[in-house]
């Protein structure tokens, strides 16, 4: 007589699966509930009689102006995520690399410091500085300068401003850990065989940064374009992204199945822009796990 | 030995718990207290109007009327009574803008009219709070006209379309026409003033176009602050709007353009699938009384609809509170206006982007 198999639990299994519970309720349902609303006439909870319908998307698709607002929340988003990169990096190899425990805890507390403030009230401070009536143009204006205020606030310049002080701690953080695993002494190794300083970084160091380069500006990158606060602040409801244009269509229009499509629009080009980033990031640094 | 049971000397654990137990005894106790009476679910805006329903005209309802009074200030308001169930709505008294309420009673969340035989002050009001261009009962309302900065020597303005002259190019502010009311209202405005009428779009949007630079805000609130402080120096804007800070000495005026002021009401109307429809009839006859309307009124400047509200003469001096004044706001047809509405804002979208 042949015994049965006893099952035992999987212990981490149970451990893991509040998380998994948790998730599921919060990321995949309501990502889930957006799909149905988008090829829906309307909300079934409510409304007697729903059909499914491909009008929102017809509608995004047959009309230019959201075609250049999806276009719009693109290019602020990538344009963050480079400057963000560009300041960030070398902040975060300053702060891996620095040997004084002083100084790294200065520098941490110089990043995470505006982070201790709300965005709506970095946004606001940024306003102070931008507007007409600002801290920069009044003292261009005062100093002879300039005659008219400077056009800072209500462009996309302006909102990159504002968008990149608030992500740049996320790029910096990200890319700290990760440069400072970087073992040294193979930048040491590569200038003895005669590399000079700028040659082992560009061949050792940055390459070896790359998962945090991605990691890094995928996390800014994906904060940007949905960023609601400081596009609406900074542009003046005159730079019109995806979220406020999501958000009018559900505050001002109540047309939720409008603005669900929108939403899984941005989710599909964010999904493909962050594989082809992926692929093109494995590509150049040689490393097949990001392929 | 063994430890006597019901011993009564008091340990540390236990004074902690009964200190605890007493605690919670007294911060729960009021809420126990009225657990049965019955709540009516309401929306309101914050501010002045908050701060003066919170302590003096809710709790005096609830008192009269021995119920709960809970209120939503936190807008949008629609797309939540949106999402609520038809028979369980979220809301029992909907308080809003006339432009919303058009759109809620369209979805069918709200009933198209107030019955007077429920809500007797009804026959006290101005005949525009139940006009064919109101759903459910307008409690107060503010006329659109311009704010203007009184220290920039602009000289006398008393004409819509001053709003155009080019001097008033990088200080000229205006509003997001797609989820604002006084922008939507001030487009028909333009229909009107360059055109064959209210609906004549073509017209407004070719008005709007010259409008440009234009400094265009979400809320009437962070329209006030961008006057207060310069950073626009003629705008649309509702009287109360300036009103409010009578006595600041600030250099702002309102002014009511020779063309007629655009009206701005507050309404309100009741859900359906109200559960407490005679506590919702009771609110808004409520909100009608003389007294209470003397009284919000001359907190947040808002020109009462009834008839026999006596206002103090320095809010009476300014408010609509004859029917010669009442006779010269424009309501606006938001019906006309909410089915056209996705096609106005892609145009007006198109026409203010940076």
């Amino acid at each position: 007589m042949s015994q049965a198999p006893t099952q035992r639990i999987n212990g981490l299994a149970l451990f893991i699966l509040p998380s998994v519970l948790l998730f599921a309720l919060f990321f995949f349902l309501p990502i889930g509930l957006m799909a149905v609303m988008s090829v829906l006439t309307g909300n079934p909870v409510v409304a007697p009689r729903v059909a499914f319908t491909t009008r929102h998307y017809a509608r995004i698709v047959d009309d230019p102006y959201y075609l250049e607002v999806i276009w719009t929340t693109l290019r602020i988003g990538l344009l963050t995520t480079l400057v963000a990169l560009a300041i960030g990096y070398p902040l975060a190899h300053w702060m891996a690399r620095i040997k004084s425990r002083t100084g790294h805890a200065l520098l941490l507390m110089a990043v995470l410091a505006p982070m201790l403030t709300g965005i709506v009230v970095r946004t606001f401070a940024w306003m102070t500085l931008l507007s007409d009536k600002g801290v920069i143009n009044q003292t261009l204006i005062s100093l002879g300068l300039i005659s008219q205020p400077l056009k800072l606030m209500y462009s996309e310049t302006g909102i990159v401003v504002g968008l990149v002080h608030i992500y740049v701690p996320f790029m910096v953080l990200t890319l700290t850990g990760v440069i400072g695993r970087i073992d040294e002494r193979l930048e040491q190794a590569a200038e003895n065989l005669g590399a000079s300083p700028l040659r082992a970084f560009i061949e050792v160091t940055l390459p070896l940064s790359l998962p945090g380069i991605l990691a890094g500006s995928l996390l800014v990158f994906a904060l940007a374009i949905s960023a609601y606060v400081t596009p609406i602040l900074l542009g003046g409801f005159q730079i019109m992204t995806l979220p406020v244009l999501i958000y009018q269509q559900i505050s001002a229009n109540f047309n939720v199945g409008f603005a669900a499509a929108l939403g899984i629009v941005l989710l599909l080009i964010s999904l493909v822009l962050v594989i082809a980033y992926n692929r093109a990031l494995g590509l150049v640094s040689g490393q097949r796990e990001l392929q | 030995m063994m430890k006597a049971l019901g011993s009564t000397r008091l340990s540390r654990r236990r004074f902690l718990a009964a200190g605890a137990s007493l605690a919670i005894g007294a911060i729960a106790a009021p809420h126990v207290a009225r657990a049965d009476d019955p709540v009516l679910r309401i929306t309101g805006w914050g501010g002045k109007w908050g701060d003066v329903m919170k302590a003096e005209i809710g709790p005096a309802f609830e008192s009269e009327f021995k119920c709960k009074l809970q209120t939503d200030s936190a807008f949008p308001y629609l797309p939540k009574l949106q999402a609520s169930s038809r028979s369980a709505p979220i809301y029992d008294v909907l308080h809003t803008n006339s432009n919303e309420q058009w759109a809620a009673a369209e979805m069918g969340l709200v009933e198209p009219k107030v019955d007077p035989k429920l809500v007797p002050n009804l026959a006290d009001v101005y005949p525009y709070a139940v006009s064919d261009k109101i759903v459910g009962v307008s409690i107060f309302t503010s006329a659109i006209g311009l704010g203007m900065r009184t220290d920039k020597g602009y000289g006398s303005i008393t004409s819509w379309k001053e709003l155009w002259d080019a001097k008033y190019n990088g200080v000229r502010g205006g509003y997001v026409i797609p989820v604002n009311s006084l922008g939507q209202a001030f487009l028909m405005m333009c229909g009107t003033l360059f055109g064959k009428g209210q609906t004549d779009l073509d017209a407004a949007y070719t008005a709007l176009e010259k409008l440009k630079p234009i400094k265009i805000v979400d809320f009437t609130g962070a329209m006030e602050k961008m006057l207060l402080s310069g950073e626009v120096g003629l705008c649309v804007i509702h009287d109360s709007g300036i009103y409010r800070y009578d006595g600041q000495n600030q250099p702002t005026d309102f002014i009511a353009p020779s063309e007629g002021v655009l009206s701005l009401e507050q309404v309100l109307t009741i859900t359906p699938g109200s559960k407490v429809k005679e506590l919702a009839n009771a609110y808004v006859n409520y909100m009608l009384r003389p007294e209470v309307q003397k009284r919000l009124a001359e907190t947040v400047w808002y020109s009462p609809a009834n008839r026999k509200v006596k206002l103090d003469a320095k809010y009476d001096a300014k408010l609509l509170t004859t029917p010669e004044k009442v006779s010269k706001l424009i309501q606006v047809d938001w019906k006309w206006y909410n089915e056209r509405k996705d096609e106005i804002d892609q145009r007006v979208n198109r026409i203010f982007r940076a």
